[in-house]
């Protein structure tokens, strides 16, 4: 027995270190090749979306290949519906949102301007001029993202190209990926590799599909509400209050405050305004009573304040996008560790 | 173009006559028609261990079954209490031979640990089954994987009455042997 000790001593470490080094090329890859990131990250919610759907087509009997393709073109069909359907008003409310955005800086302007006399007041000694610094910060970045929105279209349609394609293999081929990275794990760790890459598939596919259910419970809610009360281009407010609330603490609080800024500009009453928050108030109870605990809470079991330093983390290493895949991320990491820790402390009775 | 590719890099191994010849002779599968056979050789995993490989260990938390396709495997029990046993404290259960399988309770337990410890005896091929690939086999394909799953109960109802009636033999053991002490 212990002659044979050195033969699979050295293949468990040829075969660990094939294994990693794979996955940390693979990461390298993503990372440094411009627009693959958002493009894997885009297929991945694809695939965890249209995964569901694919287990019923297999189910008829249809083999995956083809299942997948089926489930492409039909796919693609929808969407092109649904497109027609909303991209006319979305444009047209987009449209009259970006004319009239002027009207929204001179707004804020005079808003902050009003405070700033009373903080002058208090604070004599320094100069306050917060709404044009304000504004001046909206229209330097709108004059930024104007003359980076040739670059930025050009990018956007090689990730628009990417992200069914990589969706598409992922559907198709991602086990049998996954199984021929298995098949290099020593057989040390071959049962843990197999369930903890399980756990992680199970845990990300519920996040994700949780996290995109809560976003258009949202929107819906503030479509709805919007409409009730009468804002303006409430397509596009609740779009964005949809997206906006997958970033935890911070996203329901953003979400808000194009739509106050817009009534408030177009001299809504106090109590107009009051009616719009509340509308936006109203879907943060409906997520925080009712989604939140019914979906995602049994999902993914961290801590707040862990939370919390995950999305400071994540906005700092990669910004909006890593606000948004903190979570996932940090309870991936969770995960692994714990499970790791186990196995190697406490796997005897 | 992309499929031949593709179907070039994860180009399966010759050795799919071995694992179709172990999974057809094997209790779990016999109910399965020819697709059904070739959906599973298409989810078990395929490993190969070298004598005195430990397959998986007392007390480590179980995620399948293993089918010996070639070789044999011993099953130990380890009885001492700390972590480092040695050989007088290890007694082989019983040894296993090609067309055996083992471990089939960690495809119905989650979580739960292994009762005794797998070891390879000579060079061996495996053949595993694990519980995430037969949830996937019972959530895309239900027949089959229906089959499956009734074959499996079945053998675990009937490893459950050998267990019993063992008992049952070991406690009159034990009775007749108190009897037999508290005789003058």
């Amino acid at each position: 027995m212990k002659k044979q000790a050195i033969p699979i001593a050295r293949e468990r470490r040829w075969r660990l270190a094939g294994v990693l080094g794979i996955l940390l090329t693979g990461i390298t890859l993503i990372l440094s090749v411009d627009g693959l990131l958002v493009s894997t990250l885009a297929a991945l919610v694809l695939t965890y979306m249209l995964n569901p759907i694919l287990f019923r087509i297999e189910r008829w009997g249809i083999n995956r290949s083809f299942g997948t393709t089926l489930l492409f073109l039909v796919a693609f069909g929808l969407l092109v519906i649904v497109g027609l359907l909303l991209t006319p008003p979305l444009l047209e409310q987009t449209n009259s949102l970006v004319s009239e955005a002027p009207k929204y800086i001179d707004s804020i302007r005079n808003f902050s301007g009003k405070y700033d006399k009373v903080l002058s007041g208090y604070l004599q000694r320094y100069e306050i001029n917060v709404g044009a610094r304000v504004a001046a910060f909206i229209e330097t970045s709108l004059g930024s993202f104007l003359e980076q929105l040739p670059a930025f279209a050009g990018r956007a349609f090689t990730v628009l190209l990417l992200i069914p394609f990589l969706a598409f293999f992922m559907l198709k081929d991602g086990r049998a990926v996954s199984r021929q990275l298995l098949s290099l794990v020593p057989n040390q760790f071959f049962e843990l590799a197999l369930s903890l890459s399980h756990q992680i598939n199970v845990q990300i596919g519920g996040f994700i599909r949780a996290r995109l259910l809560e976003a258009v419970i949202v929107g819906a809610v503030v479509y709805l509400g919007l409409w009730l009360v009468g804002a303006p281009y409430p397509a596009v407010l609740a779009v964005f209050a949809g997206i906006t609330n997958l970033i935890p603490y911070v996203g329901p609080i953003v979400g808000v405050v194009p739509a106050i800024i817009i009534t408030a500009s177009n001299d809504w009453s106090t109590l107009e305004i009051a009616g719009v928050g509340s509308v936006y108030l109203i879907a943060q109870i409906i997520d925080i009573l009712f989604v939140i605990p019914l979906v995602v809470a049994r999902i993914v079991n961290l801590h707040p304040v862990t939370v919390v330093i995950a999305i400071v983390l994540g906005s700092q290493v990669l910004g909006v996008l890593g606000m948004l895949i903190s979570i996932p991320v940090a309870s991936v990491l969770k995960l692994t560790l714990t499970t790791f820790y186990g196995h190697m402390t406490q796997y005897r009775a | 173009m992309i499929n031949y590719l593709w179907d070039n890099i994860f180009k399966k191994s010759g050795s799919a006559s071995v694992k179709s010849l172990t999974l057809k002779g094997n209790v779990l599968f016999q109910d399965l028609g020819a697709r059904e056979l070739q959906l599973i050789e298409s989810i078990v995993h395929q490993r190969n261990y070298q004598p005195g490989e430990y397959i998986f260990r007392q007390g480590e938390i179980g995620v399948g079954m293993y089918l010996l396709a070639k070789g044999a495997v011993d099953i130990i029990v380890d009885h001492g209490e700390a972590e480092e046993t040695t050989d007088k404290q290890k007694s082989v259960l019983t040894k296993l031979t090609v067309g055996d399988f083992f471990g089939e309770l960690a495809l119905v337990e989650e979580n739960g640990r292994r009762s005794a410890s797998a070891v390879a005896s000579t060079d061996c091929v495996l053949l595993g089954l694990f519980r995430p690939d037969l949830l996937h086999l019972l959530e895309s394909h239900p027949e089959g994987g229906g089959k499956v799953a009734l074959r499996l109960a079945e053998v675990l109802g009937r490893r459950l009455r050998e267990t019993t009636d063992r008992i049952a033999v070991l406690k009159n053991e034990l009775q007749h042997l108190q009897n037999q002490r508290s005789e003058p």
